[in-house]
């Protein structure tokens, strides 16, 4: 009996050894009981049935299985689920019977396997609290109109297995829209209706529209699949924007045109500058008021076209001309003093109108110089015999600028004071000449003359605009081709007893009609300084005319020698001696000179004696064409042919 | 001095009378309205009627639902269950599901409700004195207006359900066998013994709010249905 109990002892520490040895056996290859499953929700989805899910935990490397166990309230029986496979895996399915509302489900579910069993966490719940409907259904959207404006209009129904028609549930419903492309839906809670309408459309946009639905108290369904709508394009909503636009646009324009309008003037100024004028030369508008068509015609003719001088060796351009205007053309000349007092006043070059002259023509600059030396020269002035006019003075006044101004041009200025440094030779025998004029001014006595020709001028005329006394007739004409003879009827060019002064002044603007006649000197002129148009005295023809020609820089020579000595240039007139001869100066800075005989020439240089043969004038006094100066340094020389009038100052007297 | 006495008495007496006679004719009493169809009696529709009694039930339940939802956060702060605990309304049968409900009838449903609506009354009283004398500092003022605001939907509820009802059984579609129910007969015992002796702890407030919102919920659902039956409509 000891041995029976002993060997029952012995086969249950045995059997508890084996089991040991078995589980610690089960242990090391990894086998062990099933996991704790836990429950993760539970749903009901019409308040009728419900379903439970669970999630299984390790299985122990065995096979497991999981039942579900429940208990309802104030009972004590257990019951299993009755449907594991309606909901899918892992899950318990009760139905419309073994669902009750309003009662406590305490739920546990259970996991088997060879190695034993594992208890879930119970869970509580009742039904009412874990209502979650399916989403609703036939979402339709549709475009409807309201006054012009369009809206959306959604309607839907609750999903079909929830009941509520009898009102056993009771569904609240939201939806939401956005445009397609957006980010953010537009929440919109629409309580228990089953339509709602969605305005402020954007036009012609597409948009994207979702419902959902809720009990009481419960949780949302998920979002119904989506709607999409477009709405069609109208302009209905943006005419008043446009309308809009167009007053604004109105509105600018007006203001556009009324400053237009305002500034039309200086507009018009810049967009369409004003196009000058033309200027005709020798055009006078008062000549246009008298009424004199003769003399307007006469006055526009420009003296360099057409050409009507002959041939000559050198072109018989002359660029400065002073012509003294006669007391018949007075008014004219008045006129045109008018205009010169406006050149004088407007000073410069720049001012002067167009003419056609170059700049810092010689009038204008004559203008200036006979203004500076003026007052220095007006104590000096001796009236002689002259008509107290007041056209004379300003005639004056004229020629002492018009002389200054050319000097100017022609030399390099060193004009000093009270000396009119250049003067242009004219002698342009008006017929029109009156013996009123007397020009004597000291500083025109200064005047050079270009006298081409040896054969002159009466040396008596030429002296005594060269006179100290300011003998000096001028007569500026007009550059090139004119002829104008020395008629011996006038007793001298330049005397300075005779004071024929007939100054015919050059001007633009003045009617020069001797312009293209010939003229004829009646004596003394007084060369009008307003001109400042010089001309060189060419030479003297046989007929005792002086052909001029405009003195330029590119003054050619004379080539041939006729029985004019003038292959030289002898355009400068050095001074007048007593014997009313008019003294040249032999150009020094030009070759080619063409000495041609019957000249007295000194072997001297600097002095050339030409008495010019006035075998061929009736009239005495010969001029003799001689530089009675020699050349200094200070002469200058140029190839205009100016004599530096300072050396004339030095002329002996005769 | 006889006469000074008996013209005293006199004038106690009528101004008794006149006071009895305001009483009487101030008091706001729950008796049914427009008997027999008086002429000149304007008693709101049905349907005024219905909505108002459902607005109101749904009202109560969401602030039952606030309150347990509070007490269950101070107190069980996971677990919404009463274990071991009866509400004390446990006795009147209510239908736990819809074809049960569909299968009670409108007279009978009707009945139901108004049983429910009259088991609540005293409680929410009693619930609302212990909490208002409670020490426990966990109880606030907000809670309180709450239990309070409750009971008096309470009394409203019932009013209304009951004035309902005399519509509907003059319209012909209650029977009349529904008549007013007090609440001392359906009840088996008062409930404050029901649920303790003596006083109300907290752990009793909150089975008591518990039940309470239970049973809104049943009220509300039945109301609904019953509207549903009666008159089918949009809403429904």
């Amino acid at each position: 009996m000891s041995l029976c109990g002993a060997m029952m002892k012995s086969s249950v520490e045995v059997n508890l050894l084996l089991l040991l040895v078995f589980t610690l056996c089960v242990k090391a290859m990894r086998y062990s009981p099933p996991e704790k499953p836990v429950l993760t929700r539970c749903r009901s989805p019409e308040k009728e049935t419900f379903t439970c899910w669970w999630e299984p935990g390790s299985d122990g490397g065995l096979p497991t299985t999981y039942a579900l166990f429940y208990r309802k309230e104030n009972s004590e029986t257990v019951y299993e689920c009755p449907d594991y496979h309606t909901a899918g895996e892992n899950s318990c399915f009760f139905n419309k019977n073994d669902t009750s509302i309003w009662v406590n489900y305490n739920i546990t579910v259970v996991a088997t396997n060879a190695l034993g069993s594992t208890f879930s966490d119970p869970v509580d719940i009742d039904v009412v609290y874990i209502v979650k409907p399916n989403h609703p259904e036939k979402v339709t959207v549709t475009v409807m109109e309201d006054k012009g404006w369009p809206f959306l209009r959604v309607s839907w129904e609750p999903p079909h297995q929830a009941d509520t028609r009898s009102g056993w549930i009771t569904l609240i419903y939201e939806l939401r829209v956005k445009l397609e492309g957006e980010n953010e839906w537009e929440m919109h809670l629409a309580g228990q209706q089953k339509m709602f309408n969605i305005f402020s459309l954007r036009s012609g946009g597409t948009y994207l529209v979702q419902v959902r639905c809720k009990p009481d108290h419960g949780f949302w369904s998920e979002w119904s699949t989506t709607s999409y709508i477009k709405v069609p394009d109208y302009f209905h909503r943006e005419k008043p924007m446009w309308v809009l636009i167009t007053c604004f646009c109105a509105f600018i324009f007006l203001i556009l045109t009324w400053l237009l309008h305002m500034n039309s003037q200086s507009l018009k100024h810049c967009i369409l500058p004003p196009v000058p004028g033309p200027k005709i030369k020798g055009f006078d508008k008062q000549l246009l008021k008298n009424g004199k068509c003769d003399e307007i015609f006469s006055a526009l003719v420009v003296p360099s076209f057409p050409p009507t001088a002959p041939p000559n060796c050198e072109d018989l351009l002359v660029e400065y001309l002073e012509v003294y205007v006669p007391e018949e053309q007075e008014l004219i000349m008045e006129e045109s003093k008018d205009l010169n007092d406006l050149c004088l006043k407007s000073g410069g070059c720049t001012s002067d109108n167009d003419s056609g002259r170059g700049s810092c023509d010689s009038h204008t600059l004559l203008m200036d110089k006979f203004r500076e030396a003026k007052e220095k020269r007006k104590p000096r002035e001796q009236g002689s015999g002259q008509a107290g006019t007041e056209s004379q003075g300003n005639q004056r006044d004229w020629e002492e600028e018009g002389s200054s101004c050319a000097h100017e041009d022609m030399v390099s200025p060193s004009i000093s004071s009270g000396r009119v440094k250049t003067w242009p030779c004219v002698f342009s025998p008006l017929p029109q000449y009156s013996s009123g004029r007397l020009e004597h001014k000291g500083s025109l006595e200064r005047a050079k003359q270009h006298c081409h020709s040896d054969t002159l001028f009466p040396l008596g005329s030429t002296s005594s605009s060269l006179d100290q006394q300011g003998q000096h007739t001028k007569e500026t004409l007009r550059p090139s081709n004119w002829e104008f003879g020395l008629s011996n009827k006038q007793p001298h060019l330049l005397h300075p007893h005779t004071r024929p002064q007939r100054q015919l002044q050059a001007h633009s603007d003045v009617n020069i009609s001797s312009i293209g006649h010939k003229r004829e000197l009646r004596g003394l002129h007084s060369p009008a300084p307003e001109s400042t148009e010089y001309v060189e005295v060419q030479r003297v023809n046989e007929e005792n005319m002086v052909l001029l020609q405009p003195v330029d820089s590119e003054r050619g020579h004379m080539e041939d020698c006729s029985q004019v000595p003038l292959g030289e240039d002898y355009s400068r007139v050095n001074g007048v001696d007593r014997d009313n001869r008019l003294l040249l100066q032999r150009e020094v800075t030009q070759g080619d000179r063409c000495f041609c005989g019957d000249r007295d020439m000194n072997g001297e240089r600097t002095e050339n004696c030409y008495s010019l043969s006035t075998a061929t004038m009736t009239q005495k006094p010969r001029v003799c064409i001689h530089t009675a100066m020699p050349v200094q340094d200070n002469m200058v020389l140029g190839v205009t042919g100016y004599v530096d009038t300072s050396t004339a100052s030095t002329l002996p007297s005769y | 001095m006889l006469t000074d006495k008996t013209g005293t008495m006199k004038e106690v007496g009528l101004a008794a009378l006149m006071l009895v006679y305001l009483e009487l004719s101030m008091r706001v009493g729950s008796a049914p309205i427009c008997h027999h169809e008086q002429t000149g009696c304007h008693t709101p529709p049905l349907e005024d009627l219905f909505d108002r009694v459902v607005q109101q039930s749904s009202r109560m339940h969401g602030i039952s639902s606030d309150l347990q939802s509070e007490f269950g956060r101070h107190f069980f702060p996971s677990k919404n269950i009463i274990e071991k605990r009866k509400c004390h309304t446990h006795g009147i049968l209510t239908p736990a599901d819809k074809e049960n409900t569909q299968r009670l009838g409108r007279d009978q449903l009707t009945e139901v409700i108004l049983r429910l609506l009259g088991a609540w009354a005293d409680p929410l009283s009693q619930l609302l004195q212990s909490m208002s004398l409670d020490k426990n500092q966990d109880l606030n003022h907000h809670n309180i207006n709450k239990v309070l605001e409750i009971s008096d939907m309470v009394h409203e509820l019932r009013d209304g359900v009951e004035k309902m009802a005399e519509k509907m059984k003059l319209l012909g579609v209650l029977g009349n066998t529904i008549g007013y129910v007090s609440p001392e007969i359906l009840a088996p015992s008062p409930t404050v013994s029901f649920y303790k002796q003596g006083e109300l702890n907290s752990m009793d407030h909150h089975d008591l709010l518990y039940c309470l919102n239970r049973d809104s919920n049943k009220i509300k659902n039945y109301l609904r249905v019953l509207k549903c039956t009666t008159l089918p409509g949009l809403d429904c």
